[in-house]
């Protein structure tokens, strides 16, 4: 294969050198832009830009909860109560105790957001150990934490969560807990084939001639490979704790202190659902607004590993 | 094929080992008296001491264990206090209304996510696919009480076409069909896309290509039929995750499944009743996925027949 | 199993300044630059290649069998006649009637979930459509006894799974010949299987060349297999023909440097050489030669 240019086609031909007269290229621009490349391209750019963008816009008035120009979330003023939205400097109007919803939200959300990070963190590191051990050692840890995963796959988890808070109480730590077990398996599972692929490779031979105890050869070398793959998937989780978490607030096995998080809210605001339509659906809003983000920015980052990897045609056109 | 059978037979033991087991462990856990759970909150020392006895909860931890299992194997699975029954016997009367919605759910997601999944993987990275893309992104962010709250207030409440709750005709199912079928729809039909996606790169489709093969033929013969059998175990493990949004959307729509009798159970720390419900949601759950994958083999021959090379 | 050969006897194939070009991740691509050849009919031609040389991705291309949003196609290739780079849709009359594909790997070609009768039977039903199910299976048969398999008509009801790469390969030949072609495609038709096998295969396809008079395109980087089956030989590098000509010719007297290394390359066993005299011995390091 002559690669003649690297790039839109010039229509003029080649930098390459020889005596048959360059032929000029039948590549068009509309060709170009209709090709699979290009298309792949453009698509996993805008899921990022999205993404990032609908992310950004939950994360940071969240973050920046404490520091903004709005009441206080527990500030109740009868006179206030259920105001829409935009009245009276209430963005999101205010509910049934006067109080302002955007800055339950905002401050809810810290809670939320905090319990997320920690829960795919949480999961993420006991998902890479388990998963890296079952792949890189295999015998009776593979065996293990094989069975594990598969045993887990048919959990009714929802309900052994609500049967764990049940017991142990609502609080951070053990909700926390809770959704880290919902989703080790995950990244367990994809660090687990990684890191089987990766033992194959010649680095791995030569590092045990060079007498490297596999722990450190693990450690070291393997891992630092499968991160960034697995990270990926780590980020998409944080979508599925956050709604997770909501659906145990909503059921009111959520944390409750400091504050209500977004699916105590919606469902305190249920009962006033036809009166006061603002309650339940921007809280909602918000939570499909950064799900949306992370799962629009994780498919994108991944469309964009996946290219790097290498283009798959259809037949044998790699060969020749 | 009989290793396979086997094989499944025993992971699904497996699995039930385990969560009876991890059952039996929690409640020991927990902080407080272990014989208070089981109790109901107004218990009198005397019945403390009772259910202490019944459960052995003052016997070492293995004896404990085997009277927990022989309990569960003559279905015996405590008595819950709110609704002064066996705790078995309320579960399984409510167990019918939750199967009735998530079969309903599948089917209905089923119906709408292949062939959406089959339209995208033919429009693969098109403009048209990245919309129907983002909408499927968008159907599974959002959270299935909200969904199920905002479908409520339009379609009962403002425009009063449905019901707004129970079960009192079958118009009552629509709604929390539709509502769990929305995140199930979004997933599977993504699902499709990616099997499909993988058939249409395999060589044999091309090399039917070749053969002048209908593009038509190529779709639904080739590619789909060889989607099939990663289709119907990827359904199988949906069905697990599926009864999380089953749970919630019960809630909303006070549908009288496990799923709301659940929740109520925890609010009056009815603690032999949110036992019950675990068990047997995972002995059904291990049932219905050990009976997807035993259909397996059906679809698929290098299962079915092993793989020995003739000549 | 005949093969309805043009009444005006126009070549088989009749390609003429081919180009094809791939939009790839990495750019543009041009993996056929400029190659004209032509196929007549009861004649072997071969394309002969190393890797990445563009042999196959010619055969795919004719075949318009890589995807549209990768390749751009441009020059012309004549089936009879029809020239399906001017006419992307006329293809689709093409594939499976006048030419048919043969392809590398036999064990991947066919689908895993049907059965072998069910994919020979419906290639026959393509071709000569409202036959009855007895009249479909009994061409399978035929076809299959034709390919020399052995009790082809309990293999029908066998998956791919179940057949070794040989058997496979001649149930793909008999698939390709289903549609009775005018012209094979046979995209290294041997490589995928073991040596002993290799042989018959080619074997079979000449026999077919004899008894109908089929054309075939010969891809393959094997000059073993070239040098027994080819009428012409086009030397590929590139992209682009280096050398053409009659397979004598090439094979005995090439004319491109290339040609010369191509041919240079098979392994040739010199003197038995333990004590490493031999001029060709490799020099063990650090010594000095």
């Amino acid at each position: 294969m002559t690669a003649t240019t690297v790039g839109p086609a010039d229509g003029s031909g080649s930098g390459d050198t020889a005596a048959p007269a360059a032929r000029p290229s039948a590549v068009t621009a509309k060709d170009l832009a209709r090709s699979g490349a290009v298309r792949r391209r453009k698509s996993a750019r805008l899921k990022i830009w999205i993404g990032s963008v609908g992310v950004a816009l939950v994360v940071l008035p969240v973050a920046l909860a404490g520091v903004l120009p709005i009441p206080g979330p527990d500030e109740q003023s009868l006179s206030l109560r259920r105001l829409p939205p935009l009245t009276g400097g209430h963005l999101f109007g205010t509910d049934q105790l006067g109080r302002d919803l955007l800055s339950r939200v905002l401050h809810g959300g810290q809670v939320s957001l905090t319990v997320g990070v920690l829960a795919i963190v949480v999961s993420g590191i006991i998902g890479l150990i388990a998963g890296a051990a079952a792949g890189f050692f295999g015998g009776w840890v593979d065996t293990v934490v094989s069975r594990l995963l598969e045993a887990q796959l048919s959990l009714p988890l929802l309900l052994m969560l609500l049967l764990v808070v049940a017991l142990f109480g609502p609080s951070i730590p053990v909700i926390t807990f809770v959704i880290a077990f919902a989703q080790w398996p995950e990244v367990a599972r994809l660090t687990r084939s990684l890191v089987l692929v990766e033992r194959e490779k010649p680095y791995v031979a030569a590092a045990r001639v060079l007498g490297l105890h596999r722990i450190t050869t693990l450690l070291r070398h393997v891992l630092p490979n499968v991160v960034k793959q697995a990270s990926l998937v780590i980020l998409l989780l944080l979508a599925q704790a956050v709604l997770l978490e909501s659906a145990l607030s909503y059921l009111g096995a959520g944390p409750q202190r400091p504050f209500a998080t977004w699916g105590r809210i919606i469902a305190d605001g249920q009962d006033y659902i036809t009166t006061s339509w603002w309650l339940v659906t921007l809280p909602g809003l918000v939570i499909v607004l950064l799900v949306v983000g992370v799962n629009l920015l994780g498919d994108g980052l991944r469309d964009r590993a996946r290219r790097r990897k290498g283009p798959q045609t259809e037949g044998k056109v790699s060969r020749a | 094929m009989v290793r396979y059978v086997a094989q499944r037979v025993g992971q699904s033991i497996l699995a039930i080992f385990l969560t009876v087991s991890t059952v039996f462990v929690l409640v020991r856990l927990a902080p407080g008296d272990p014989a208070a759970a089981y109790a109901s909150p107004l218990a009198t020392t005397a019945e403390l001491d009772r259910i202490r006895a019944q459960f052995g909860l003052d016997k070492p931890l293995i004896q404990q264990y085997g009277i927990f299992v022989q309990d569960l194997f003559h279905g015996n699975l405590g008595t819950s206090f709110s609704f002064q029954a066996p705790a078995l016997d309320v579960v399984l009367s409510r167990m019918p209304y939750t199967i009735m919605l998530a079969v309903s759910a599948i089917l209905f997601a089923a119906v709408v996510a292949i062939p959406a999944g089959v339209w995208m993987a033919r429009h693969a990275d098109t403009a048209r696919e990245l919309g129907a893309n983002v909408a499927m992104i968008a159907g599974q962010s959002m959270p299935e009480f909200w969904s199920g709250i905002m479908l409520l207030t339009i379609f009962a409440v403002l425009v009063p076409v449905l019901p707004a709750s129970g079960f009192t005709s079958w118009a009552g199912l629509v709604l929390p069909t539709v509502t769990v079928g929305i995140l199930q729809i979004a997933l599977i039909s993504r699902l499709v896309r990616r099997e499909m996606g993988a058939g249409f790169a395999a060589p044999y489709l091309t090399i039917a290509r070749a053969r002048g093969i209908s593009e038509r033929g190529l779709t639904w013969r080739y590619a789909l039929g060889n989607s099939a059998v990663p289709l119907v175990t990827a359904l199988g493990t949906r069905f697990a995750a599926m009864l999380n949004g089953v749970v919630v959307v019960e809630v909303v729509f006070a549908w009288p499944g496990v799923g709301s009798l659940v929740v109520r159970a925890l609010e009056t720390r009815d603690y032999p009743l949110i036992q019950a419900t675990v068990l047997v949601t995972a002995i059904l759950t291990v049932l219905v996925q050990l009976l997807i994958d035993l259909t397996y083999p059906l679809l698929d021959p290098r299962v079915r027949l092993g793989k020995a090379v003739a000549s | 199993m005949t093969a309805e050969f043009d009444a005006a006897d126009r070549p088989l194939l009749e390609v003429e300044d081919l180009q094809i070009e791939l939009m790839t991740e990495a750019g543009i691509v041009r993996a056929v630059d400029g190659v004209s050849f032509v196929i007549r009919q009861g004649e072997t031609v071969t394309i002969i290649g190393e890797s990445g040389s563009g042999k196959s991705t010619t055969a795919m291309g004719i075949l318009r069998l890589l995807p549209p949003e990768l390749a751009v196609l441009s020059g012309t290739a004549r089936f009879q006649g029809v020239d399906v780079i001017a006419d992307p849709r006329a293809v689709r009359e093409v594939r499976g009637r006048t030419v048919s594909l043969i392809p590398q790997d036999p064990m991947t070609a066919l689908s895993p979930v049907h059965t072998i009768g069910q994919q020979l039977r419906e290639a026959v039903r393509l071709r000569h459509r409202g036959l009855s199910r007895a009249e479909t299976v009994a061409r399978s048969v035929d076809l299959l006894a034709r390919m020399h398999i052995p009790d082809p008509a309990s293999q029908l009801g066998k998956y791919p799974h179940q057949l070794s790469g040989g058997m496979l390969q001649r149930v793909l030949i008999a698939i390709a010949l289903a549609g009775s072609p005018v012209l094979l495609v046979a995209d290294e038709p041997t490589s995928a299987l073991d040596v002993t096998v290799q042989a018959g295969i080619l074997g079979l396809l000449l026999e077919v060349q004899e008894n109908i008079g089929i054309g075939i395109l010969m891809i393959t980087h094997d000059i073993g297999v070239a040098r027994l089956v080819s009428d012409r030989i086009h030397v590929m590098k590139d992209g682009r023909f280096v050398e053409s000509g009659e397979a004598e010719q090439i094979v005995n007297a090439p004319r491109d440097p290339y040609t010369r290394k191509l041919l240079a390359a098979v392994p040739r066993l010199g003197p038995w050489d333990e004590d490493g005299e031999s001029p060709d011995a490799p020099v063990a390091l650090g010594e000095p030669r």
